[in-house]
C-alpha cells in the first residue's frame, strides 16, 4: 500500500517540477539596451517557402546595431515557427510576449494565425507593423496597435485591370480567383474598374487552392476569348495553370497578383513559362540597382550569405521599416505610447516599399503597387512606377 | 497483480482508499494549478485538456472496439463548427450548444459507423479518411461556415452573468468537463456496454455468437467517439477564438491517432498520458532553440553547417518523431506500459 502511494507521490512531484521549472515572469519588451521584435510565419511544413518573410528583419536589425542601434538601443528579433495553424500561432506569440517580452510584432504571416491572435495582441497593448498579408479586418475598424503596409488585393485588381484595358488595351478580360478572402478580394477590384470603363469581364472562375487539374478551367477561359487573364490564386495553381494553358496553344496575356512576384522562383518551377507574366509589387524589385535595395542585398550577403535574397525575404525588411523610422522618431524616452504616437503620425514614410501614410483613424498604410513583368531567366522589368488606386472606396470613407 | 474478487469490486470507481487519497490529491493539485504555474502555460494545458476528451473517445474507438477512424479531425471540426455557430446564429446558451454540437458530431459518427459494419482495417480507415476530408471541402465551401475565412467564436458566455476571457478562467471549465466525460469513459468500459465493446475487439464473430448485436454496438462505439470529439472540438474553437478549415486536416486526424498509439491503446490513462505528451511535445518542444541556453549556439551552428536555411526549426520534428518511434519500439504498450511498469517496480520494492 505504502509503495503505491510513494509511486504516486513520485509522478505528482515530477509532474509539478517539470511544470515549475519552465515557469517565467512576463517581460517589458525593451530595456536600456535592447528592443525586441518578433515575426512569426511557416518554417516548417507545406507553406514553408512563405515563412522567408518573418526572417528579413533580423537582417535589417543587424545593419541597424550595426549602426549603434535606434537611440542606443540594439534591435533582437525572434522568429518562431507556426507552422501556418493558428493553435500554434497562439502558443508562439503568448509565449513570445509573456516569457521574452517582446516590443512589437513585424511581419506575420497566415490569414487565420493573424486573426487569432490580434485583439490577444492588443489586449496585451504589443504594437503589430506591417502583417505579411492583407486582410481586411486587420484595419477596418482601426485597430490602435496595429499598422498595415500591404496593399489590399481589391485596389492592386483595380489598378492591374485599369493597366489591361488602358495601357495593353484590352477589352476580353478573364478573371481566375482562389475561392478565399484573397481571390474575391482581388475579383471585387477588378469588377469596380471595370464597371467604371463599361466593360464586363468575360469569364469569373473561381478555383480552390487544392484543385491540381485546371484544365476545365483553361477550356472555359479559351472558349470564352478573354485575351487577358488575370489571377488571384497561390504559386503552385498559378504554374499549373500557364502550363495547362501552354498544352493546348492558349495564350492570352496573364496578369497576376503581387504573391506570385518572386520571378526567380516562378520562372523556375514553371520551367520558364513565367516569362511575359504581369504581376503586381509591393516593393521595389530586388534586383534592382535603387540604393536602398543595394544596401539591403549586400547586408544579407553579409549577415545571412546562406538567404536568397528574393522578393519575400526583402519584405521582411521592408515590413519592418516603418517601425524603425517610427522608434527613431519616438526618442530616447521609449515607451509603448511614444511609438503609437510616432507611427500613427507616420507622413510620406518611403522605404523600399510604397509610400506609407498612417493617421490614428486610418492604419492601412497605402493603396499603391508597381506593376512588373517577368523577363528573361525570371529577370524583373518595371512597366509601371508606384501606381495609386483613384478609385479605392475605403480613402473615401 | 490487480486481483479482483467479484463484480462490485471491479466496477469501484477507486478500487482502494489509497487510490481514493491519491485521487483527491491530484485533482486538488491540478485545481490549484494556478496558484503555482504562471498564467502564460495555460493555453497549452487547455490545449492538453481537449486533446485529452478526444484522445479517451478515440480509444474507446481503436483501443476498446478495434475500430480504426482516419477521420477524426472531422468530428473535431463537427464540434468547433457546430458550438460557434449554433451560438452565433441561434443565441443558443453555451451549455446548450456544447453538448448539441455533441450530438451532431455523435450523429455522423452513426452514420459512418454504418460502412463499419461491413468494412475492417484498410479499408475501414480509408472510409473514415473520406469523411474527415469531405467535411473539410463542404465547410471550406459554404459561407455559411465562414468559408475558408473561418470564424471568430463568440464570448465564452456561461450564463449566470459569467463570461470567461482569461484562459485561466477556460482552464476550470475545460478541466470540469475533462473530469467528467473521462469519468464517464472509464464507467461506460464496465458497463455491458463496454464489454461488449471489448468483446467485438477481441473477436467480432465470437461476440455476435456469445449475443452482441454488432450493428448497435459498432455503431454506437463510433458514435460515443463522434461525441467526445464533438465536445472536443467545441471547447478547441473557444481555446482558439479564431479558426478556419484548414487546421482540421489529414494530419490532425493522424496526430490524434498517434497520441492514443502512444499513450497506450485499449486504456483510460493511455489516452490522457498520450495526448500530454504529444501535445507538449508538438506545441512547446524546441520552439526557442535559438535562445535556449548552450545547447541552442550549438544546434543553430549544427543547422548552418549541414541543414538548410529552415533546418533550424526541423529539430522538433525530429525529436518528435524520435520520441514516438522510440515509444512504439521499447514499449508496445505505449505510455501506459511504463506506468504499469512503474508500479510494479514499486510494489515489489526494494526487492
Amino acid at each position: 500500500m505504502k509503495k503505491q502511494s510513494l509511486s504516486v507521490l513520485s509522478f505528482i512531484i515530477a509532474m509539478s517540477f517539470f511544470i515549475l521549472t519552465t515557469s517565467v515572469n512576463a517581460a517589458p519588451g525593451f530595456d536600456d539596451k535592447e528592443i525586441r521584435i518578433a515575426a512569426w510565419g511557416p518554417q516548417t511544413g507545406p507553406a514553408a517557402p512563405w515563412g522567408s518573410v518573418a526572417r528579413g528583419p533580423a537582417v535589417l536589425a543587424s545593419l541597424i546595431n550595426e549602426e549603434g542601434g535606434i537611440h542606443g538601443r540594439k534591435l533582437k528579433h525572434f522568429v518562431r515557427d507556426d507552422m501556418y495553424n493558428p493553435a500554434q500561432t497562439k502558443v508562439v506569440v503568448k509565449e513570445l510576449v509573456e516569457k521574452q517580452g517582446i516590443f512589437a510584432f513585424v511581419c506575420g504571416t497566415g490569414s487565420a494565425g493573424g486573426l487569432a491572435v490580434k485583439d490577444y495582441l492588443a489586449e496585451n497593448k504589443v504594437i503589430w507593423v506591417g502583417p505579411a498579408t492583407s486582410i481586411k479586418e486587420y484595419v477596418f475598424p482601426v485597430n490602435p496597435y496595429l499598422f498595415s503596409i500591404y496593399p489590399l488585393y481589391e485596389d492592386e485588381g483595380s489598378i492591374l485591370a485599369k493597366y489591361a484595358v488602358e495601357n495593353l488595351n484590352i477589352k476580353e478580360i478573364g478573371v481566375i480567383y482562389q475561392n478565399d478572402p484573397y481571390g474575391k478580394n482581388g475579383l471585387d477590384g477588378v469588377r469596380q474598374r471595370l464597371d467604371k470603363l463599361g466593360i464586363k469581364a468575360v469569364a469569373e472562375i473561381p478555383v480552390e487552392s487544392t484543385e491540381k487539374d485546371l484544365s476545365s478551367h483553361i477550356l472555359k477561359l479559351k472558349n470564352s476569348g478573354a485575351k487577358a487573364v488575370l489571377m488571384w490564386v497561390n504559386p503552385t495553381s498559378g504554374v499549373i495553370l500557364l502550363k495547362t494553358a501552354a498544352t493546348i496553344g492558349y495564350k492570352p496575356q496573364w496578369i497576376a497578383s503581387n504573391t506570385l512576384s518572386d520571378f526567380a522562383l516562378m520562372h523556375k518551377i514553371s520551367g520558364g513559362l513565367w516569362e511575359g507574366v504581369i504581376t503586381g509589387a509591393f516593393m521595389l524589385s530586388p534586383d534592382s540597382t535603387d540604393a536602398r535595395i543595394v544596401r539591403y542585398r549586400n547586408a544579407i550577403k553579409k549577415y545571412a550569405p546562406e538567404e536568397r535574397p528574393g522578393v519575400f525575404f526583402m519584405a521582411g525588411m521592408m515590413f519592418t521599416e516603418p517601425l524603425i523610422d517610427a522608434l527613431k522618431r519616438a526618442g530616447k524616452k521609449l515607451t509603448t505610447e511614444a511609438a503609437l504616437k510616432a507611427l500613427n503620425s507616420t507622413k510620406n514614410f518611403q522605404g523600399i516599399g510604397p509610400r506609407v501614410n498612417w493617421t490614428a483613424a486610418q492604419h492601412q498604410g497605402t493603396d499603391s503597387v508597381q506593376i512588373w513583368r517577368c523577363g528573361p531567366g525570371g529577370s524583373t522589368i518595371l512597366v509601371q512606377d508606384w501606381t495609386v488606386n483613384e478609385l479605392a472606396i475605403w480613402k473615401k470613407k | 497483480m490487480d486481483m479482483k474478487r467479484g463484480y462490485y469490486e471491479d466496477i469501484q470507481l477507486f478500487e482502494s482508499n489509497v487510490v481514493l487519497f491519491w485521487s483527491i490529491s491530484f485533482l486538488i493539485f491540478i485545481f490549484t494549478l494556478p496558484l503555482y504555474v504562471p498564467d502564460y502555460h495555460f493555453y497549452l494545458l487547455n490545449l492538453v485538456l481537449v486533446h485529452i476528451i478526444l484522445a479517451v473517445g478515440l480509444n474507446i474507438l481503436v483501443g476498446y472496439t478495434g475500430q480504426i477512424s482516419l477521420g477524426h479531425a472531422g468530428f473535431f471540426a463537427i464540434g468547433a463548427y457546430g458550438t460557434a455557430l449554433l451560438m452565433l446564429k441561434m443565441q443558443l446558451p453555451f451549455f446548450l450548444a456544447l453538448p448539441l454540437a455533441g450530438f451532431i458530431a455523435a450523429f455522423f459518427g452513426f452514420i459512418l459507423g454504418l460502412p463499419a459494419l461491413r468494412l475492417e482495417g484498410p479499408y475501414l480507415s480509408i472510409a473514415t479518411l473520406g469523411f474527415g476530408l469531405t467535411i473539410m471541402q463542404i465547410i471550406g465551401h459554404w459561407d455559411f461556415f465562414g468559408g475558408r475565412t473561418g470564424i471568430q467564436v463568440p464570448p465564452l458566455d456561461i450564463g449566470f452573468g459569467f463570461i470567461l476571457k482569461t484562459d485561466v478562467s477556460k482552464y476550470y471549465l475545460i478541466l470540469i468537463i475533462t473530469i467528467l466525460l473521462v469519468i464517464a469513459a472509464r464507467n461506460i468500459m464496465k458497463t455491458r456496454v463496454g464489454r461488449a465493446f471489448v468483446a467485438i475487439r477481441d473477436s467480432d464473430i465470437a461476440a455476435e455468437v456469445i449475443g452482441v448485436n454488432l450493428t448497435a454496438y459498432k455503431t454506437l462505439s463510433f458514435a460515443v467517439s463522434a461525441f467526445y470529439a464533438g465536445i472536443a472540438g467545441g471547447l478547441f474553437g473557444f481555446v482558439l477564438g479564431y479558426f478556419n478549415p484548414e487546421p482540421f486536416n489529414l494530419i490532425l486526424s493522424i496526430i490524434f491517432l498517434v497520441m492514443v498509439v502512444v499513450g497506450g491503446l485499449g486504456s483510460i490513462l493511455g489516452g490522457i498520458l498520450g495526448a500530454s505528451l504529444i501535445t507538449i511535445l508538438q506545441f512547446s518542444l524546441l520552439k526557442n532553440i535559438k535562445e535556449m541556453p548552450y545547447i541552442g549556439d550549438f544546434l543553430v551552428a549544427v543547422s548552418n553547417r549541414w541543414f538548410t536555411v529552415v533546418g533550424l526549426e526541423n529539430f522538433g520534428s525530429i525529436v518528435l518523431g524520435l520520441i514516438m518511434i522510440g515509444i512504439v519500439i521499447f514499449e508496445p504498450l505505449g505510455m501506459y506500459g511504463v506506468w504499469l511498469r512503474i508500479k510494479k517496480y514499486w510494489r515489489t520494492w526494494p526487492f
